[in-house]
């Protein structure tokens, strides 16, 4: 296994047999096999155990506040283009928070990756019910268990025409690895949400509980069928694994239709004064 | 006038009182103070009274509120000469006073003394014994010997801080002053011919002893008199009540007529949102410009798309203006409504124009077939060039000029043209007393200046300051500089996104400028207070960014597109924790492009948040600005190409670490919310904490020194300060006041103070803040450094402060400290 993304000397602060473990340790190998140079990549994450990964990662880092990733990556990528922009954090911090700036970060399409890790639990805060808890799970806070219709973050990404849409459980490395991979190839927002177990705080959704309720697409599904993807993000258990759409389209981003194509990074930008003076002067 | 024909106008016998002072001739008739011609029973009208005033106990500031008649011609060059400025040795030496007080500290060992001599004198008179007799004697002695010593520096601080003023307080502290030292002298006489007499109940004895008990009294007054000239005659208030007590606009609705005092005229435009008022003031501007006026013109409008009543003010004037009046000279009501919205804001001289289908015969209005005539041409809009042409007519101004903005405007329809012909006709056949004489035009200097608002002004500022990305969410009074900024990306690369929300536009800025862009936002008040998590990322990550917050009314939604400058304590509190930020406040054109580039300059250097504070007023008036060369703003950047194992927050002496940015350089970027070591790792490592708010301090003490020291403008003493958008209303209104003693304090940048800037206002022996909101923000900042503050003028009815209504706050003020 490679270390180039290896980052040194740092106090990890995942419970032992965290899905986490297995989502950075994914993360890392697929930015190497992309041969993505680690100066190159910013990886943009909100707060909660998930938003920590990026800090174990020598990469490019902002770790912002509660929700806010995706706002400030999109600035990053609107700032410079050539950048390989992450969006990374929990269900809570991405679905929940963070909700206002899902649905407009979709509708942008920013050439970033989302990865949400989903483990239906807030786990920085100790157990409460997130956005994806599934009813009747129980909780400090929701005694009753929870009341609320889960959150669908692919129906929601797939109704405002996200360009790619997908789903991986974290307990079928490979198989991740191969949809994360393609969602770095996709050019423009790609959500890549990823099933994994809180194992401190959510004794209900388990490895063993994320394998008996999802099941991988096989390839006879077709991932260019928006209207057939519509249909499969409402499956809800089993729920279908892989990548559920992937626009054949080549819209342009959200960065091309504002700079244009092959725009200088704005660090370089500056304006010419002479044409600043001549429109003063039109005063 | 000359000053022969000014002696007929004495008052007497039925005639009307003038008097003149430095050339003009002003009309006392109606004033109480000058019944019969006379005041005070000294002074008599139908002369030039230009050098009694300096013996007067006011100022020059009396002549304000009174008619001007004519100009007084052929006067004396002795009395040009007596200007109230002070001359260098006088204000050397009030400079030198202050620092010293060589008066009180001189004055208290005489009244100390005599004093101690009453008493021990109506101890002997009761025990008479040698050693009390002594002890009067010596302790008068000196006290007399004292007395002379304190009348010294008394009489030079008479001359040099009061001008030899012969008030009622001066005039008694001199007699007594004189009765006490003359009274000393003769009771050392009488001692020093013999002593024992004042153990003897003879003549000598008994006015012995007599003087010194009067003089012990004598001190007493001179004391009392002395108090009242340094603190002024107030009322016995504690130090919170003085603070905490404001002058309201409501007290102050004096009439003062404007073409009194200035050469200028202003005209106010009323009508419903939607009509067209904001063409007619363009055209009416550019026209102005053209004809050589200076300009000023700023708007208040309703919270609607169509309907209501919104006003646009123009002044046109011979010299530069920034600043509204609220009574106007003409005012023209578009519709009924409108005519009843100006209507407090007309006194009985106001030329009011409107259409004939809204007055009623007998008001005294002037009446016009606006919408008749207009829809001769076959549309109800032509009437606002129909009305700009009955405008220039009425005040006999070139026609030309108009035709030529009108014709720039309206490049495809002809019509207009036709239509401001006409209206042009009918005003000229108006009878036009009030405006035979016009402010005289300067072309050649206006035409060298540009028309434009405080948005754009800002705008270009931010230009300047490499702004090549904005994102928003729009909000009056802010969105002016967004849409600024918007038409400017087609002309430069900026890139510009409307956000979700105001929570996504500061974000986005912090991506951008972590990614290496110079970006922006724009808000107001309720949207700033959505942005207060992500200053507060922006002071922690040491993110910078650049906020431009136009102020509007509040709390919550407020009076959404009026004025007020309530946000000040927001802008310099909203996010959690303590980080360094800085908060500037432009209060005119120039400062408003000088500023919002120093915003980004601060914020790249320092890597932190800063606040550019405008609000409705600011950004929505029209005036002149010079040219400006852009050349000068330099285009400074600070972001360093970083090598492998760079760290972000790296530890330095003024604790700004060198800010790398992604793929410049070989090093990676750790930036970072949570509480970080210097390579951006997240820590909880109490050492580590502490040396992180260190050097977050650091960066702090340094921006402080950037900090830019308050103009003043005056020579006095007592200083009036403002912030921000009341620049011009301040300097106006001092203007037109011309009393030596005040000094206009204009602070640009807000927050953090530093002492530097402090040190300007320990200079004065008075403060007055002026602000424009019902809290006095700006006056809490200045005595959380231990300023006293005497006075503060507030206001929070949505305008900015009005020229004069103002003027009477600031002497109402001054009649309180005094």
């Amino acid at each position: 296994m490679s270390q180039l993304f290896d980052k040194e000397d740092v106090d990890v602060a995942w419970c032992k047999g965290c899905g986490n473990f297995g989502i950075l340790k994914l993360l890392k190998e697929v930015l190497e096999e992309l041969e993505v140079k680690k100066n190159s990549t910013v990886i943009v994450s909100g707060i909660g155990q998930a938003a920590k990964t990026p800090y174990y990662i020598d990469a490019n880092m902002f770790g912002v506040l509660h929700g806010r990733a995706l706002p400030v990556a999109t600035g990053v990528k609107l700032s410079n283009e050539n950048l390989c922009v992450i969006a990374e954090g929990g269900d809570g911090d991405m679905y929940g928070e963070g909700g206002n700036h899902l649905i407009h970060t979709i509708r942008r399409n920013p050439d970033i990756v989302h990865i949400v890790h989903n483990n239906m639990v807030y786990g920085l805060t100790k157990g409460q019910a997130s956005p994806t808890s599934q009813k009747g799970f129980e909780t400090k806070v929701q005694v009753e268990g929870v009341k609320n219709e889960p959150f669908n973050p692919l129906a929601v990404a797939l109704s405002l025409k996200a360009g790619f849409v997908s789903r991986v459980n974290i307990g079928d490395a490979e198989h991740a690895k191969e949809v994360l991979k393609e969602a770095f190839r996709h050019h423009g927002y790609a959500l890549v949400d990823i099933l994994q177990p809180c194992v401190t705080f959510n004794k209900t959704n388990t490895y063993h509980w994320f394998k008996e309720n999802t099941y991988t697409l096989d390839k006879s599904y077709d991932a260019g069928d928006f209207e057939g993807a519509v249909k499969k993000s409402f499956e809800t258990l089993p729920m279908p694994i892989g990548v559920l759409y992937k626009s054949r389209k080549n819209t342009p981003t959200f960065e091309q239709e504002i700079r244009g194509e092959d725009a200088k990074a704005l660090h370089s930008v500056t304006h010419d004064i002479a044409k600043i003076q001549e429109l003063f002067e039109g005063y | 006038m000359t000053i022969d024909e000014l002696k007929k106008y004495d008052g007497k016998n039925g005639a009307k009182a003038y008097i003149a002072y430095k050339n003009v001739v002003y009309d006392v008739s109606d004033s109480p103070l000058w019944s019969g011609g006379e005041h005070e029973g000294e002074h008599h009208a139908g002369v030039d009274l230009t050098e009694e005033l300096a013996h007067a106990p006011h100022g020059s500031e009396v002549f304000k509120e009174l008619p001007v008649v004519a100009t007084l011609e052929g006067t004396t060059k002795t009395q040009e000469d007596r200007s109230d400025a002070p001359q260098p040795l006088k204000s050397k030496l009030r400079a030198w006073y202050k620092k010293y007080h060589p008066h009180p500290a001189t004055v208290h060992f005489p009244i100390a003394l005599h004093l101690f001599a009453t008493g021990m004198d109506v101890l002997f008179l009761i025990t008479p014994t040698k050693a009390y007799a002594l002890g009067v004697f010596y302790s008068f002695f000196v006290a007399t010997v004292m007395g002379f010593v304190a009348m010294i520096p008394g009489i030079l601080s008479w001359w040099i801080n009061y001008d030899f003023s012969m008030a009622r307080a001066f005039v008694i502290k001199l007699v007594v002053s004189i009765i006490t030292l003359l009274l000393g002298l003769v009771a050392l006489a009488i001692y020093y011919e013999n002593p024992h007499a004042v153990y003897e109940y003879s003549l000598e004895g008994i006015l012995y002893h007599a003087i010194v008990l009067i003089t012990g009294l004598n001190v007493i007054i001179l004391g009392y008199y002395g108090g009242k000239i340094t603190w002024g005659y107030g009322k016995n208030k504690t130090l919170t009540e003085e603070n905490k007590e404001a002058v309201s606009v409501a007290k102050h609705e004096k009439k003062v007529s404007q073409n009194s005092s200035s050469q200028s005229i202003s005209i106010l435009i009323g009508g419903a949102a939607g009509t067209g008022i904001a063409t007619l003031e363009k055209i009416l501007s550019d026209a102005f410009k053209a004809s050589g006026f200076y300009i000023f013109s700023t708007k208040e409008y309703m919270s609607r798309v169509r309907g209501g009543s919104n006003t646009t003010l123009i002044r046109i004037s011979d010299t530069p203006l920034q600043a509204p009046c609220w009574e106007v000279d003409i005012s023209i009501a578009l519709d009924g409504d409108a005519l009843k919205h100006m209507q407090p804001r007309c006194n009985e001289k106001t030329i009011v124009f409107a259409d004939e289908t809204f007055g009623e015969k007998g008001d005294e209005l002037i009446l016009l077939a606006m919408k008749e005539s207009a829809k001769k041409f076959g549309n109800a809009k032509y009437a606002n060039t129909y009305i700009s042409g009955i405008l220039f007519g009425f005040l006999r101004i070139d026609k030309s000029f108009l035709i030529q903005s009108i014709t720039e405007h309206f490049k495809e329809d002809e019509v207009n043209k036709e239509v401001a012909e006409l209206g042009y006709e009918e005003g000229h056949k108006l009878e036009n007393k009030s405006f035979e004489k016009l402010p005289n035009t300067d072309n050649e200097l206006v035409q060298k200046l540009h028309l434009m608002d405080g948005t754009t002004a800002c705008g270009f500022g931010f230009l300047a300051g490499g702004c090549n990305m904005i994102t928003s969410y729009p909000m009056s009074p802010s969105t002016g500089v967004l849409n600024f900024m918007a038409s400017m990306s087609k002309e430069f690369d900026i890139a510009l996104e409307q956000s979700e929300d105001e929570i996504a536009s500061l974000h986005m800025v912090l991506g951008g400028w972590y990614g290496g862009a110079r970006a922006m936002t724009t808000t107001s008040g309720g949207g700033f207070a959505l942005m207060g998590e992500a200053l507060s990322l922006s002071g922690m990550s040491e993110t910078p960014a650049v906020i431009y917050l136009a102020q509007r009314p509040g709390p919550a939604t407020g009076l959404p597109t009026r004025s007020e400058q309530g946000d000040l304590n927001m802008g310099i509190y909203s996010g959690h924790g303590p980080f360094p930020r800085a908060v500037l406040a432009p209060g005119s054109l120039q400062e408003c492009i000088d500023y919002a580039y120093l915003a980004f300059e601060l914020a790249d250097r320092f890597a932190i948040p800063v606040v550019v504070l405008s609000d409705q007023y600011l950004a929505d008036s029209v005036s002149m600005i010079e040219d400006v060369d852009f050349a000068s703003y330099e285009q400074r950047r600070y972001s360093v190409k970083t090598e492998e194992g760079y760290q972000r927050y790296a530890e330095t002496k003024n604790g700004i670490s060198p800010r790398g940015i992604p793929a410049f350089g070989d090093g990676v970027i750790c930036s970072v919310g949570d509480e970080h070591d210097e390579r951006g790792q997240i820590t909880e490592d109490y050492k580590m904490r502490e040396q992180m708010v260190a050097k977050r301090a650091r960066k702090k003490s340094e921006l402080i020194k950037e900090a830019i020291v308050p103009e003043v403008i005056g020579e006095g003493d007592i200083a009036i300060i403002g912030w921000g958008s009341t620049k011009g209303s301040i300097a106006e209104v001092l203007d037109n006041l011309k009393n030596p003693r005040l000094a206009q304090v204009h602070f640009t940048w807000v927050y953090p103070l530093s002492k530097e800037q402090l040190q300007v206002l320990k200079k004065f022996s008075y403060l007055i803040v002026v602000e424009n909101n019902a809290e006095g923000a700006f006056a809490d900042q200045l005595k959380l450094h231990d300023l006293k503050i005497h006075k503060q003028i507030l206001q929070s009815n949505g305008f900015n402060f009005f020229v004069d209504q103002l003027g009477p706050m600031i002497e109402e003020s001054l009649k309180e400290i005094l």
